[in-house]
């Protein structure tokens, strides 16, 4: 029951994988129409050779004008088959790569639209496999499985027309064999398959055994137990070299010499009863000479097909995977498209839970006025980020209700949003591609408007230094570049927007004090104009905000501006402490290593 | 071709092996012959009417007979040939972890893991392909192409050989262009392959930013872009791909044509048999193989050595200090640590000057200091990893190089920040040092070093898997199963290298109590960060930049009112405002 449901299952991935390449109709129809031509040329060619033998050889008799004929005819006739072949070749190569094409890119689109939290429990790694190395197992299905099938199965075929046509006698003699070679492909893949999976979980193992001691090698001998864990490796080693000659026993047992096997057992049947039906009657020397150049070709592509369809099994697990991928819808969000106008927030009332077990933030309220500057600050831990998530609507809160000008967050439409709520996030992303791509970031913007955005993040005098301005490329995702120039130039992204609302969260966490001024400068000039929320760990960037907002576990502990808030004893005023010690014994060990 | 030499080693070790499948690959050469022979003879015979149905009976018969023959030896050199080929591979691997295993930390400072394991997986591949397919390559191509050859001229006839092969040397040249250019077409295409892969890591780290900025769409459209080019590098691989059947037909075609017209002309000259045009034209269909063979063993060879030579050149990495000592392991460890100057090879900064401190056994020493300032350093020269340039290191009186390295490592059982974890059981991990512990001996350190309550939680316990088909750990949590593997060990000295740093300052007390219990008797260094692990310890020493600032023990220090005194004032008020305070 279990087979035949998994049978039933594989089959669907198959044909749903089959479906992409369904939009190349034309294609398919131009490729098969000529690999038809080509495969009628390649049978014809021996017929040819078969009728000079026959007509003018034995006879011996040489007339010039049929025989100037028949040789225009059977060279044009391998010409056109080779070109036949190779343009059906290079269709089917179409065909299949456009088919990749399709299921690759409605692969990342889904993924990309899926929210947040799925990114959160996903590891990058296995993604990035699905979307690359998956896809191309079934990239080798389209190209090395499918094209070749049909081609070898199309030449069968028309290798039996052309005998049945010639002989039909001596053709049951070469068909007699088919249910023998069917049968040996048959078993060959019954019997291979679990070998194969063996080896491919032994491979994995290896390489497991091999990645964890290379990186533990420290640890493997600090412990003294190398020998033990060279025994374990040598003994995967020594399973997967077992299985390995098992698999090369069962290649040798099944595949070339069998089908070599076949060919002779085909040959000396042919001979027997061509010689056989010679004994009474007159026999045309051309038609043995015809069927022995039939027989050759069927070698070749049985073998072909019989190794690919190993590479069917991978091709259907990855196939299933990334349906798997793609199966769950993701989340469309509501379609209120009024524009954010003001950039008033209000958070009422709102809890969260990444794991629904542990809470992240407690019953907050918070109303932030359109153009107040506030700043979220806490220790480690405090839940500070996870405010700025739910407002850039990462993750949705379990209970409560965040709104921005009155409309609810939930229903906002995408556009509207993004427009208005943007972001500056602790890792600078930086694309490939110029610094102006990097502020545009995909938005129409002109020169004067990136360089203006520039200005606003202090960027200019630095970017006017490059001999290319604004269009120096960034390479390697600004690997040469500080943290800090990169964090400026996301800061000019978010500016180039022209938000209503600012959220820095933890912008100013890895960069030198030199541009944490610059930025605190960009900031003060948007005061009134720009509501902006900063999260920061760093006090010392925020002692300007209209209101200081202090969380402890998930919960409001203290609010006030920076003066208020040092006057009394508490929280806030300890984090400041704490911040300002930590300068004195840093300062001394930077001092040190300057010596 | 050289390759074939300097694997000459592994031909003589399965020279049996080797032996038998080129014998048998020569036997199947010779027999395939027989067919095309046998079938124009047969031709001959039925052209002139002298076939006898005797005749007929030993031709199908021989036949048959002779397949099975053929068969079997086919399947044997298949066997001997590729079986002694995953047997170099099997091997190379063996010893190239041996070699691995056997070097120093050093070395893989220097060399990234992800180089290692593709000399040992794709580079050890490419060697085995070479003594594989390579040798059957040369062996077999060769071998198929002369008796060919010489079947052809001497059995047949050496100008229609001539005449038949013109066309040979055109596909000849054509092949070997094909080969360079699938070489580089393919190499394009992993290219592009890469291309692809690294877009998809990097909108996966920037996931954040592009969907606060609305970009899933324009990225969708970028990796289009890029799926557009790979597509654009395979197809270039599928148009030289698809040159090969054309010109190899056409070829065929003509070469045909030119043996069955000049064949045709030599029979009616009386100087050919039917018979022997239809062997001839037989026997051209078997050069296919050796022309291909050719290239094809140029591509195998050249992958072949520079793989050999890669595996080679770790193999042939050399540990620089030498392991001559012979003294008996201790079973209490006193130290004398004096380092006079130390810096790592080719630099010229001292990671480690004026060190001189003693410690006898059952003492605590903790080290202190802010961020490299030459902690690790001193317990990698402590451990032996590198020879400070002056100065020794003594244990028990006697300079540490006069005991061998197993020797020391099974001293100091060591404790670093970011323990590894092993895809196996968690009681596995704890025992690693000592796979034949008792359960008991395994749960009594996990409750040592307060793991137990936690383990106990998962969901088969000490059975739990590790990794990624396993459970995820913390930091917190493998630093703990870090501890309780070396406290498992028993062995005379302890080294904690900031081995708490990722756990609570509650639980941290905890497991130092209870290792002031257990660790009676023993010397124990203690790195830390964070001071309230050392405060008990009998003498402290604050490093700055390789040298002893500060010394004494935690009373001393705080009356210095130095690097320590502020350091702990600070750590005091963070503990505060961890506490919400």
């Amino acid at each position: 029951m279990k087979a035949v449901e998994s049978e039933m299952k594989r089959r669907r991935v198959l044909t749903r994988l089959l479906s992409y390449s369904r939009p190349d109709k034309r294609r398919w129809l131009w490729a098969v129409g000529l690999l038809m031509v080509a495969t009628a040329g390649d049978v014809t060619g021996p017929y040819l050779i078969k009728r000079f033998i026959d007509n003018y050889l034995t006879p011996g008799h040489f007339p010039t004008s049929p025989l100037v004929l028949l040789s225009v005819i059977y060279l044009s006739v391998y010409a056109i088959s080779a070109a036949a072949r190779y343009i059906q070749a290079i269709l089917l190569s179409r065909i299949a790569l456009g088919a990749v094409e399709r299921i690759r890119n409605e692969l990342f689109a889904g993924i990309l639209r899926r929210p947040l939290a799925f990114f959160d429990h996903t590891p990058t790694g296995s993604l990035v496999s699905r979307i690359t190395n998956d896809t191309e197992a079934v990239k080798d299905l389209f190209v090395q499985v499918i094209a070749t099938t049909i081609q070898n199965s199309l030449l069968i075929i028309g290798i039996f027309i052309a005998m049945a046509l010639l002989d039909w006698r001596l053709m049951l003699v070469a068909v007699a064999i088919m249910p023998l070679m069917l049968a040996a492909m048959w078993t060959y893949q019954r019997m291979s398959t679990p070998i194969f999976q063996r080896a491919r979980q032994l491979v994995s193992d290896i390489n497991t055994r091999l990645n964890e001691s290379l990186q533990a090698m420290g640890l493997i001998q600090a412990l003294n137990q190398q020998r033990r864990f060279r025994r374990e490796f040598d003994d995967t080693v020594d399973a997967h070299y077992q299985t390995r000659l098992r698999s090369v026993t069962l290649d040798g047992i099944m595949l070339r010499a069998l089908m070599n096997f076949f060919d002779m057992l085909v040959l000396a049947g042919l001979l027997t009863v061509f010689g056989y039906h010679a004994l009474q009657h007159v026999a045309e020397i051309g038609v043995i000479y015809a069927f022995i150049n039939y027989v050759h070709r069927f070698t070749e592509p049985m073998v072909e097909m019989t190794q690919r369809l190993n590479l069917l099994q991978q091709a259907l697990v990855a196939g299933q995977r990334i349906f798997g991928l793609m199966a769950a819808a993701p989340p469309t969000h509501g379609g209120t498209a009024t524009p954010v106008t003001e950039g008033h927030i209000a958070v009422h009332d709102v809890s969260f839970s990444y794991d629904k077990v542990q809470p992240v933030l407690k019953n907050i309220d918070l109303d932030i006025r359109a153009g107040e500057f506030v700043a979220i600050v806490g220790h480690t831990g405090s839940g500070k980020s996870t405010l700025a998530s739910l407002l850039l609507r990462f993750h949705r809160p379990d209970q409560g209700d965040i709104r921005i000008d009155g409309m609810p967050l939930a229903e906002m439409a995408e556009g509207p949003l993004r427009r208005a709520v943007v972001p500056v996030l602790q890792d600078p992303f930086i694309v490939d591609g110029t610094i102006a791509d990097n502020i545009a970031l995909g938005l129409p913007l002109t020169d004067e408007a990136i360089a203006e955005a520039g200005r606003a993040a202090q960027l200019d005098d630095w970017v006017e230094r490059l001999a290319q301005g604004y269009h120096t490329p960034l390479r390697e995702r600004g690997q040469n570049l500080s943290t800090g120039q990169r964090q400026l130039i996301c800061l000019a992204r978010a500016l180039a927007r022209q938000p209503k609302v600012l959220i820095l969260d933890e912008a100013t966490a890895h960069i030198d004090s030199h541009t944490e001024r610059r930025i605190q400068q960009a900031l003060e000039n948007l005061r009134g104009r720009v509501t902006q929320v900063v999260i920061a760990h760093r006090l010392s960037t925020i002692t300007a905000a209209d209101r200081i907002v202090v969380l402890h576990q998930g919960e409001i502990v203290q609010q006030g501006s920076h003066r208020e808030l040092l006057r009394v004893e508490g929280l806030y005023r300890h984090l400041y402490q704490l911040q300002e010690m930590a300068v004195s014994p840093q300062a001394s060990v930077e001092a040190e290593a300057q010596k | 071709m050289s390759i074939f030499w300097r694997l000459g080693w592994f031909f003589r070790l399965e020279r049996w092996r080797y032996g038998k499948a080129v014998l048998a690959l020569l036997s199947v050469a010779l027999l395939s012959m027989v067919p095309p022979r046998v079938t124009g003879w047969l031709i001959d015979r039925v052209q002139s009417h002298t076939l006898t149905g005797r005749e007929l009976a030993w031709v199908g018969g021989g036949l048959t007979l002779l397949a099975v023959v053929v068969y079997v030896l086919r399947v044997f050199w298949r066997i001997w040939l590729f079986g002694a080929s995953l047997r170099l591979s099997a091997l190379l691997r063996e010893r190239l972890y041996e070699h691995l295993s056997r070097l120093s930390p050093v070395f893989y400072q220097r060399h990234k893991v992800g180089d290692l394991m593709a000399r040992a997986t794709n580079d050890i591949e490419a060697v085995q392909m070479t003594a594989g397919e390579g040798v059957l390559a040369m062996i077999d191509g060769l071998l198929t192409g002369v008796v060919v050859l010489i079947l052809m001229t001497t059995l047949i006839s050496w100008q229609l050989t001539l005449v038949a092969l013109l066309p040979w040397p055109i596909m000849a040249v054509f092949m070997y262009r094909f080969g360079n250019a699938m070489h580089r077409d393919f190499f394009q295409a992993q290219n592009r392959f890469g291309d692809l892969n690294d877009h998809v890591q990097e909108a996966l780290s920037g996931i954040r930013t592009i969907k606060a900025y609305g970009r899933e769409a324009a990225e969708g459209e970028r990796f289009a872009g890029l799926v557009r080019s790979a597509s654009e590098a395979n197809l270039a691989v599928a148009r030289t791909d698809g040159k090969y059947e054309p010109v190899i037909v056409v070829t065929m075609g003509a070469s045909f044509f030119l043996a069955v017209s000049f064949g045709a002309w030599l029979i009616t000259q009386g100087r050919l048999t039917l018979g022997d045009l239809t062997s001839f034209t037989m026997y051209l269909g078997f050069l296919i193989w050796p022309m291909f063979a050719f290239g094809w063993l140029l591509n195998i060879v050249e992958r072949g050595s520079a793989a050999y030579e890669r595996v080679q050149h770790v193999l042939n990495t050399e540990e620089p200090i030498a392991d001559t000592g012979q003294r008996a392991a201790p079973e209490k460890v006193a130290l004398a640590l004096q380092v006079e100057r130390f810096a790592y090879p080719e630099q010229s900064l001292c990671a480690l000057s004026h060190i001189d401190i003693a410690l006898t056994s059952g003492q605590t020493l903790g080290i202190v200091g802010p961020v490299g300032c030459g902690k690790t350093t001193l317990f990698s020269l402590l451990l032996r990893l590198y020879e400070p340039q002056a100065g020794h290191i003594l244990l028990n009186g006697h300079d540490i190089a006069e005991y061998r390295q197993s020797t020391l490592r099974d001293t100091f059982a060591y404790v670093p920040q970011d323990s590894f974890l092993f895809s196996m059981s968690v009681a596995d991990n704890i025992a690693l040092a000592r796979p034949d512990a008792s359960r008991e001996e395994v749960v009594r350190a996990a409750a040592l070093a307060a793991v137990d309550e936690d383990i106990q939680r998962f969901s088969d316990g000490y059975d739990t898997l590790v990794g990624e088909r396993g459970v995820t750990l913390s930091g917190g949590q493998k630093q703990r199963i870090a501890i309780a593997r070396a406290l498992l060990r028993e062995a005379p000295a302890l080294i904690l290298d900031d081995a708490l740093s990722a756990v609570d300052l509650q639980t941290e007390r905890q497991i130092l109590g209870h290792l002031r219990e257990a660790r009676r008797g023993i010397t124990t260094l203690i790195a830390t960060h964070r001071l309230s692990a050392v405060e008990d310890a009998d003498w402290i020493i604050v490093l700055e930049a390789g040298r002893i600032t500060e010394q004494g023990t935690h009373t001393d220090l705080l009356a210095l009112d130095g690097w320590y005194a502020r350091t702990h004032a600070w750590q005091k008020l963070e503990q505060q405002v961890h506490e919400g305070r």
